[in-house]
């Protein structure tokens, strides 16, 4: 629950959404549209199937609100169910996709500006990590992506992974040793 | 190998600069189809369904006297559950057993009764043999059973009722529950305390319905007098007697002193 002035909580919006107000679930969808697409999209590698398991799992949520316990925290409820979803139609379509994650066309940090060359170099390393990541397993580059790009919570981690709580940091950390080995290896080529 | 920490802070600074693909307009498709169909209706949530299911067997437990008295039991509840038998008053026309229209019980013998039976019954000499002898064991019966001898009319004594009976002398575990005789007291209905060979006795005349007393067990049980006429009532040192029939107070005295 991230309670802003001026406009309803998270809470708020589900306990209208369970009594039925589809304007309060539509507030609900909005908030949350963006993050759920992203995670489906790191576990799917497709804009299509991502697209499909968001809108898909929004919809699962729905019919589901009475099973949401009021007091809980929404949104590991909803990352849940959507992410579910997508690694159901992951493994049900058969394909596989190459995450290809990419960076923004002429992102510049926003901290001092830097020579032009330390730019270049800076923006060469961040597209080399980006690769490296693509080319992790899923379970890898899906709990490095929740950590570090979607700054997902522990509990949504876990939420986006289906892992328990308790084992998200053991995950990450074997993730990491895996990354800094590629990272290792691709500086020594 | 670079430093975990230093590795950690590289992702962080990739964090802002990804290009995620832009999200569909999905909270207006989202929309449309739960609008198309609505939430589920309580009904189709299985979980209602199962709560729904779960307090219909518990319902039914409960209305079936044996179930419920093991739920009782298993519950420890010991004192709540008063059991009326409902039986027809000697208004409506008699048909079929005996026993089953008296709700007396099972149709045995003397003998086979008493063989079921931690107390002694006793049997009124002035009647003789009972023409019929029913016996109710728990669960329907109180604990330790209860059993009803029949008598059919004969000289100087009436049938009760179009029930076919004369007089009833019915037998369980226990003791009167005078706490609740203001119950059975009304409707032209009167008690008189007596004395039956030195045990404490009521006679109770009118058309008592109810009857109170203490089971085996401690419970106050509530049973339906079966012919609703003049009834003797006898505390005989831990077995409760009672003798019911269309009779006078000597008469049902008479009876009360040839028991043995």
């Amino acid at each position: 629950m991230r309670p802003m002035e001026g406009r309803p909580t998270d809470g708020e919006l589900f306990s209208r959404a369970q009594r039925g107000n589809e304007d309060a679930y539509e507030e609900i969808v909005r908030r949350y549209q963006d993050i759920a697409y992203r995670i489906a999209y790191v576990i799917t590698g497709s804009t299509a199937d991502a697209e499909d398991a968001a809108q898909e799992g929004f919809v699962k949520a729905y019919r589901a609100l009475g099973g949401f316990r009021a007091g809980a925290e929404p949104r590991p409820w909803l990352l849940r169910i959507v992410a579910n979803e997508a690694r159901n139609r992951a493994r049900s379509s058969g394909r596989r996709h190459q995450l290809e994650l990419r960076l923004a066309e002429g992102f510049r940090p926003g901290e001092a500006a830097p020579s032009p060359e330390a730019a270049a170099i800076a923006a060469e390393d961040r597209r080399v990590l980006l690769g490296l990541i693509n080319q992790l397993g899923e379970e890898d580059r899906l709990v490095i992506a929740s950590r570090y790009f979607l700054e997902l919570s522990g509990e949504e981690t876990a939420a986006a992974l289906g892992i328990p709580v308790g084992t998200v940091k053991s995950r990450l950390s074997r993730s990491l040793a895996r990354l800094r080995l590629r990272v290792e290896k691709e500086a020594h080529a | 190998m670079p430093e975990a920490a230093e590795l950690e802070q590289r992702l962080a600074d990739i964090a802002a600069a990804i290009d995620w693909p832009s999200t569909p307009p999905l909270a207006g498709r989202i929309r449309a189809r739960i609008a198309a169909r609505p939430a589920r209706p309580w009904f189709q949530a299985r979980w209602a369904v199962a709560a729904a299911l779960a307090l219909i067997v518990l319902a039914a437990l409960l209305a079936y006297p044996p179930s419920r008295d093991a739920i009782a039991s298993w519950i420890n509840v010991h004192t709540t559950f008063n059991r009326q038998n409902v039986i027809p008053t000697p208004s409506p026309p008699p048909s079929g057993p005996l026993g089953e229209r008296l709700g007396l019980g099972q149709p045995t013998t003397l003998a086979e009764a008493q063989s079921r039976l931690a107390w002694h019954i006793v049997v009124p000499a002035s009647l003789g043999e009972p023409d019929e002898v029913y016996l109710q064991m728990p669960p329907a019966g109180p604990p330790q059973g209860e059993v009803t001898l029949v008598y059919s009319p004969r000289p100087g004594f009436k049938t009760s009722g179009q029930t076919g009976v004369a007089v009833l002398v019915t037998e369980a575990a226990g003791q009167p529950d005078a706490q609740f005789f203001g119950k059975i007291i009304g409707d032209g209905t009167t008690i008189e305390q007596v004395t039956v060979n030195g045990h404490p006795g009521y006679w109770i005349s009118g058309r008592p319905h109810d009857f109170f007393f203490d089971d085996a067990n401690g419970n106050v049980r509530d049973e339906t007098l079966r012919l609703a006429t003049n009834t003797l009532l006898i505390d005989d040192n831990g077995t409760v007697i009672r003798i019911e029939g269309d009779m006078t107070k000597s008469q049902a005295l008479g009876i009360a002193n040839s028991l043995s």
